[in-house]
């Protein structure tokens, strides 16, 4: 054991001890932050200027409610806040009204669309002659199309929508001889609310439900999860490659003259443990000190913290063994990443799944997914923190399965390790490496 | 006492057999020397004493400090393999510090201390092992082998690669560690060393023991059939053309002569001296380095090697 603690220090250390440790563990976050921060500083950084688009309104009682609407948004909309000197946030948006002649619909769609080639207009909206008839067959006389060249650009045809139904339903009911306004109060919606339930305080007052965010309910899991499949794979792969490394700089043969195979295995498999901890400290401390200064104390999932270190551990130890083994069987780090591959999948398997998860955490398709070895540390941990959790039943049986499968993963692992870090020349097979397993 | 009993061991990889029928008895306390060519199957032979290779099953028996079976890790052993490596990224004194908490010192801090200090690395001590050059890394490696004062000590070419000086203090400390009653065994390609250092040679040869015992017996068994002369004036003159003269080593300004059995030395120096100046003659036994080529090359030394060599197989491994 005194020696398995040895190669567990120096494993450690050599892991730690880096300045490509230090700064991989200070930049994740900030890469990650900065695309975060980008993003939101180039939300609101759209493109300004004047947005032209004309109306071809058969109808004769849409195009003028439309031009209306533009205008009232080009004056207050399309700023941020009252102030005078206020920023400009959105472009503004002209309106050309055509006027229908004689020709056929064709022929004028067609001189529309190559005034936008030549930039007269950025797009057209040609509203047809029928459009009041809610029964009318879906036909060109029937319908409101929006051309543009720009197909991506989809602001404008979003936004048209409501000037043109809102006129197009006050003329219906007008027609049907119904007040618009007393119309819109009756049909008035509603929202609904999403809270959690109603809980009694200590002095036994039932107290309000609180209102729930369902934001905070997506991203806390989220995060938990993310920082679950970086502590894995960050810690994975220097174990791997000093494996290599002392498999191609026959490190391993002295090794193996001071410690037997299994309790150096044992020895990088606990170093690694011990980084992988050290990483889920230094976030999980650094998330509780960002929220607790945020006022957010509330979101921190400390009840779950328990199970995610003791998730983690495991992990590690059961992803860990399989690194180790494409360390000791393969001769170079290309051969490694053939191998490396597959693994990586699996780790990454739960991130496919676990927005339904986080939905329906008690679903039996959740609940069998967690219960699945490898995906366990990752999708357990998820359905722990989100509301309203799971029976402890769940998480013991699937830490129950995972330390199973850690065993028979360290097993396996110590056979090949045992074979494969003394061979030389070339990698073995996939083939290979189950005969050394199963023949010891 | 002996160390390390090896009895009738073979080891083969698929067809290829590297040791075939070996047996070998180090006592305690000695330095054992391993020559034979490249491949031969010193370092599988080694490896086999470090149980990181196993002998082909129910092939012999290798008994190492009285034991038939243990793993590679002894804590009783210390091992310099042929090839060397160490973690490149770690400082020198840890390194040192690193195998001797391996191998279960608990005085580690003085044993890495003396051992910097005695080889001449003590201003290296907090430098990466990468910024070493090649005769420094080896001390590192040789301090990694000896640092817990095994009783047995397997270094598998300790000294190539080695300048004059840091070979001496290497031989120094070997001498040192035999003095303090550790049985040391090394593999080397320098036959001057060999000769001088070990109270014990084995030689393998394509996978067989070809030679085992003291320098001596070894050598006795050639008996006095070389001739040590220098030849001053005709410069084209070839001695192998002599009758009696087996064959003849060239090293420039010395020759050595192997004469076939019944001739008579006067009758060589009477024809070296009719072509040209004698300013040496010396009849001497052959040296190791000398049985070493003539077992190791008899396609080139001619059919006379053949029956010398399969005479020695037939000896017994060491009275």
């Amino acid at each position: 054991m005194r020696k398995v603690i040895v190669v567990a220090v120096r494993e450690y250390q050599a892991a730690v001890k880096t300045k490509a440790f230090i700064i991989s563990l200070v930049a994740l976050p900030l890469l990650w932050g900065g695309l975060f921060a980008v993003q939101m500083l180039l939300k609101d950084k759209v493109d300004t200027k004047d947005k032209r688009f004309a109306v071809l309104d058969y109808t004769g009682q849409i195009a003028g409610p439309i031009v209306e609407s533009a205008q009232k948004r080009n004056a207050k909309n399309i700023y941020e806040g009252e102030d005078p000197a206020r920023a400009q946030v959105a472009p503004r948006y002209l309106v050309t009204v055509i006027e229908p002649t004689n020709s056929d619909l064709s022929t004028t769609t067609f001189e529309l669309s190559e005034r936008v080639r030549k930039n007269d207009f950025m797009a057209f909206v040609v509203i047809g002659p029928d459009v009041f008839q809610p029964d009318a067959p879906e036909s060109a006389r029937a319908a409101i199309t929006y051309h543009s060249n720009m197909p991506t650009y989809d602001d404008i045809q979003k936004w048209l929508r409501e000037p043109i139904n809102d006129r197009i339903r006050d003329l219906r009911l007008k027609a049907a001889n119904l007040d618009p306004a007393i119309v819109a109060e009756v049909t008035k919606r509603v929202a609904v609310q999403n809270l959690g339930l109603v809980e009694k305080d200590a002095q036994g007052n039932i107290t309000k439900a609180e209102k729930t965010n369902e934001l905070a309910n997506i991203f806390v899991p989220m995060g938990l999860m993310m920082l679950m499949v970086m502590v894995i794979t960050v810690g994975a792969t220097p174990l791997m490659q000093s494996v290599l490394e002392e498999k191609t700089l026959r490190i391993a043969e002295v090794l193996l003259g001071s410690v037997p195979p299994f309790q150096l295995m044992m020895g990088k498999l606990i170093g690694m443990v011990g980084v992988s901890l050290t990483i889920a400290t230094v976030y999980l401390s650094a998330s509780f000190v960002a929220v607790h200064q945020a006022g957010l104390d509330h979101l921190f999932p400390r009840h779950v913290i328990w199970w995610f270190v003791v998730f983690q551990a495991f992990a590690v130890l059961m992803f860990g063994a399989l690194f180790i083994s494409v360390g000791a069987a393969v001769t170079d780090i290309k051969e490694a990443q053939s191998l490396m591959m597959p693994l990586m999948l699996m780790i990454m398997s739960p991130l496919f799944i676990w927005l339904n998860v986080v939905k329906e955490p008690t679903s039996t398709m959740a609940l069998a997914a967690s219960l699945f070895p490898p995906a366990t540390p990752m999708l357990m941990t998820l359905r722990l923190v989100v509301p309203p959790g799971v029976p402890l039943w769940q998480p013991m049986l699937g830490l129950a399965l995972m330390v199973f499968t850690t065993i028979v993963f360290v097993f396996a692992a110590g056979r090949i390790f045992r074979v494969g870090i003394l061979m030389q020349g070339k990698g073995a097979k996939v083939s290979e490496m189950f005969r050394w397993v199963f023949r010891g | 006492m002996n160390v390390i009993e090896i009895e009738n061991v073979t080891k083969t990889f698929g067809e290829f057999v590297a040791v075939n029928d070996l047996s070998l008895a180090v006592p305690q306390g000695s330095i054992y020397g391993f020559i034979g060519p490249n491949g031969s199957g010193k370092t599988t032979t080694l490896r086999m004493i470090m149980r990181i290779y196993h002998p082909d099953r129910g092939q012999g028996v290798i008994r190492v400090l009285g034991e038939t079976a243990h793993g590679a890790a002894n804590e009783r052993i210390g091992y310099l393999p042929e090839e060397r490596g160490l973690y490149k990224k770690m400082k020198v004194r840890d390194i040192v510090r690193f195998y001797a908490e391996l191998k279960g010192c608990r005085d580690f801090k003085e044993r890495v201390a003396k051992w910097l200090d005695r080889m001449d690395l003590a201003s290296w001590a907090d430098k990466k092992v990468e910024t070493l050059s090649k005769g420094m890394s080896q001390k590192v490696q040789f301090i990694s082998a000896v640092i817990s004062d095994p009783e047995l000590v397997i270094l598998d070419e300790p000294f190539s690669g080695l300048d004059p000086v840091n070979a001496d203090v290497l031989r120094e400390s070997v001498l040192e560690l035999r003095r303090n009653g550790s049985t040391v065994i090394f593999s080397t390609h320098d036959m001057a060393v060999a000769e001088k250092m070990c109270d014990f040679i084995f030689m393998i040869y394509k996978g067989n023991k070809v030679l085992d015992g003291t320098l001596d017996a070894i050598q006795s068994r050639y008996g006095q059939d070389t001739i040590r002369v220098r030849v001053e004036g005709n410069g084209s003159f070839d001695p192998g053309r002599l009758d009696g003269i087996e064959h003849v080593t060239d090293f420039g300004r010395l020759q050595e002569l192997r004469v076939s059995p019944g001739t008579d030395t006067q009758d060589v120096l009477g024809a070296l001296m009719r072509h040209g100046r004698v300013t040496h003659f010396e009849m001497t036994r052959p040296s190791l380095h000398d049985i070493f080529v003539r077992i190791a090359r008899p396609e080139v030394e001619g059919a006379s090697k053949s029956a010398a060599q399969s005479s020695v197989r037939k000896e017994p491994a060491r009275a």
